[in-house]
């Protein structure tokens, strides 16, 4: 499997960190059940995802699955860690008006505290 | 009948039958006895009268045994106690014909005609554990190698004991084992002889370290029961010894059988994957209409497994359509909604059905048959003779606008088609002029990869587009970059030129 998942929890917020390339497959099926588990304690997430280097098709569906669910079900994820390219692929599908943004991990969790979407930083 | 009814002895060459203080009494030729002496043709019955009866009719009078009775009223036969050469001999029997019956179904057979030799006992089956843990009849014998069904009088409490404990169940005289009073069925069918021994996985040991017994003892995937009516004394040690070993034997063998058969299966499969493929390839296929004011070209290049592309054209009143698709993923998964997909498009477009309909109605279809984090991006454009080009791209690689050897990207564009149920699309439109181009890619084009795991991109993609003429130069733009490191994911490349 070419994806590495770590979490930590801040603030009362629990940040994913994922390394390496999100893929239609296991690794896929891993981040998923990650959220899933997380998901099932804590309603406050951030997904850092500044070490993923690749994501292709399948993983951005899985991406985006965990995300409506996890909203519809109440939770709230925040994406931070985007590098260009993710950028590029979030752009091309319109993706990035779907997902909350922050540059940083801090922003994203601080973005909890005052509570919403209101300071999403644009892309 | 009672458990203990009635004996039948041999005195001095006189056959006596004696009550043994039942409830129902002993009959012989309709009179109840107590203890009477029986001749040819005497007709005796126990308990409940005119339902069952037995005619005394001894072979050889003056021999006769009490073994050679019951041969006759049971129909099995019983030799004199075999020697444990005779028992060897059989074993071994058993344990070749087991070697050589492939088919689970004959190694079963064998196990239950090679058990009940041994045991002599009336009837033999073979469970076997379901993937819910139940027990399903697998095949049953009788002594004289008839099949038998399942039925009430085998005891499943036993059965159960036996696979709860993993252990050996073998009574060979109920009427002397002390902890049966519950079993109903030993009771009420009078079953003597019970043997049930687990069938159990083949354990592999892994290492040489002394292991503690229980994690040596592999998972009971069945078990061997066979039962008689009479009391076997002829079950030596030796005889349970090899009892075991041929269910031990016999359990390695169904687990070959069972891991050949899903291979078959396996086999099975593959070949309708391949057909399947066949199919999708079929599907696939695009005739591309021929019109005066534009040429239309399109190549896919396949990496090894099926993939979720296609492309299809349309040519109706509305003018020439042409639509790309990339399903999300790999696999059957993807070729089956791809299909679906391009059934659903081509009959839309073939309708003349506005280009934002089509999208919107591809996205309600995928999101409200839940179909989970599968989703296409897709492009659909349609050119009118005219040269108004009407497209609308659904998070697709944006397409490449060729105008005199400049490429332009069109900013334009809007969330796939079956990620959320609420997106909303929109259209772009241009006006093309003679000799203009439009490219469309998937992003096996742009996410070529070669060895150093860089990525085709865009820019080399622009570039090549700039100063091609044809999609060929594409393909081999792309085959030289990538320098032999094989294609992860499938390439396409449709081509529309406006002839004016």
């Amino acid at each position: 499997m070419n994806l590495k998942i770590e979490t930590h929890v801040a603030d009362g917020v629990t940040v994913i960190s994922c390394h390496g390339r999100i893929m239609f497959g296991e690794e896929a099926t891993s981040l998923r059940d990650t959220l899933k588990k997380v998901l099932s304690s804590n309603r406050l997430i951030v997904l850092n995802l500044s070490g993923v280097t690749y994501i292709d098709s399948g993983g951005l569906g899985t991406l985006v699955g965990v995300y409506s669910s996890a909203r519809s079900g109440g939770a709230d994820i925040k994406l931070t860690g985007l590098g260009q390219r993710l950028r590029d692929v979030l752009q091309i599908t319109k993706l990035a008006t779907v997902f909350e943004l922050y540059d940083s991990e801090e922003q994203a969790i601080a973005a909890f505290r005052r509570g919403g979407p209101a300071d999403a930083v644009p892309k | 009948m009672s458990r203990d009814h009635a004996l039948i002895t041999l005195e001095n060459g006189q056959f006596y039958v004696d009550d043994q203080g039942s409830k129902h009494g002993t009959f012989v030729n309709g009179e109840r006895v107590q203890r009477k002496s029986l001749e040819r043709n005497d007709r005796v019955e126990f308990g409940v009268r005119d339902v069952a009866y037995v005619i005394f009719n001894p072979q050889h009078v003056t021999s006769n045994t009490a073994r050679e009775f019951l041969d006759q009223i049971s129909g099995i036969h019983i030799s004199a106690e075999s020697t444990d050469l005779e028992k060897l001999t059989l074993f071994l029997e058993a344990a070749r014909k087991l070697n050589t019956a492939g088919v689970l179904d004959e190694i079963l057979v064998t196990l239950l005609d090679a058990t009940l030799k041994l045991a002599r006992a009336e009837r033999g089956y073979v469970f076997m554990k379901g993937e819910d843990g139940a027990l399903r009849l697998a095949a049953g014998r009788n002594s004289k190698g008839e099949p038998l069904l399942d039925d009430k009088t085998i005891s499943h409490s036993i059965l159960d004991d036996a696979l709860k404990a993993n252990s050996e169940f073998v009574i060979t005289d109920t009427s002397q084992s002390l902890d049966l009073a519950g079993r109903q069925s030993i009771v009420a069918y009078d079953l003597r002889t019970v043997i049930c021994i687990p069938l159990r996985k083949p354990q592999v040991q892994t290492t040489r370290d002394a292991q503690s017994p229980e994690s040596l003892t592999g998972e009971a995937m069945g078990a061997l029961y066979v039962d008689s009516r009479f009391a076997s004394r002829d079950i030596s040690t030796v005889s349970n010894d090899i009892l075991r070993a041929i269910a031990t034997e016999a359990a390695s063998l169904i687990e070959n059988a069972r891991l050949v058969q899903a291979e078959d299966a396996a086999r099975r499969y593959q070949q309708e994957l391949s057909i399947a493929a066949s199919i999708q390839q079929r599907l696939m296929a695009v005739t591309i209409p021929e019109v005066p004011f534009a040429r239309l070209k399109g190549r896919n290049l396949s990496c090894k497994e099926i993939g979720g592309d296609f492309f299809d054209a349309v040519n109706t009143d509305e003018g020439l359509a042409v639509v790309l698709a990339d399903v999300s993923g790999k696999g059957v998964s993807a070729a089956l909604l791809a299909s679906t997909l391009q059934g659903m498009i081509y009959s839309q477009l073939s309708a003349g059905m506005p280009l934002l309909d089509i999208v919107t109605a591809a996205n309600r279809f995928f999101t409200h048959k839940h179909i989970g984090e599968k989703y296409a991006t897709l492009i659909i454009a349609r050119i009118r003779r005219d040269g108004e080009l009407e497209y609308v791209n659904c998070g697709h690689v944006p397409p490449l606008l060729v105008c005199n050897h400049e490429v332009m990207r069109p900013p334009h564009g809007n969330l796939p088609v079956g990620l959320l149920a609420d997106a909303t699309y929109e259209s772009d439109h241009c006006s093309l002029h003679a000799g203009d181009r439009l490219i469309l890619v998937t992003d096996g084009v742009t996410e070529a990869e070669n060895a150093r795991g860089d990525f085709f991109e865009d820019f080399r993609l622009e570039a090549v587009a700039a100063k091609s003429e044809t999609l060929e130069d594409i393909f081999s733009a792309v085959a030289n970059f990538c320098g032999g490191t094989p294609l992860s994911d499938d390439c396409t490349v449709v081509e529309l030129v406006y002839s004016g």
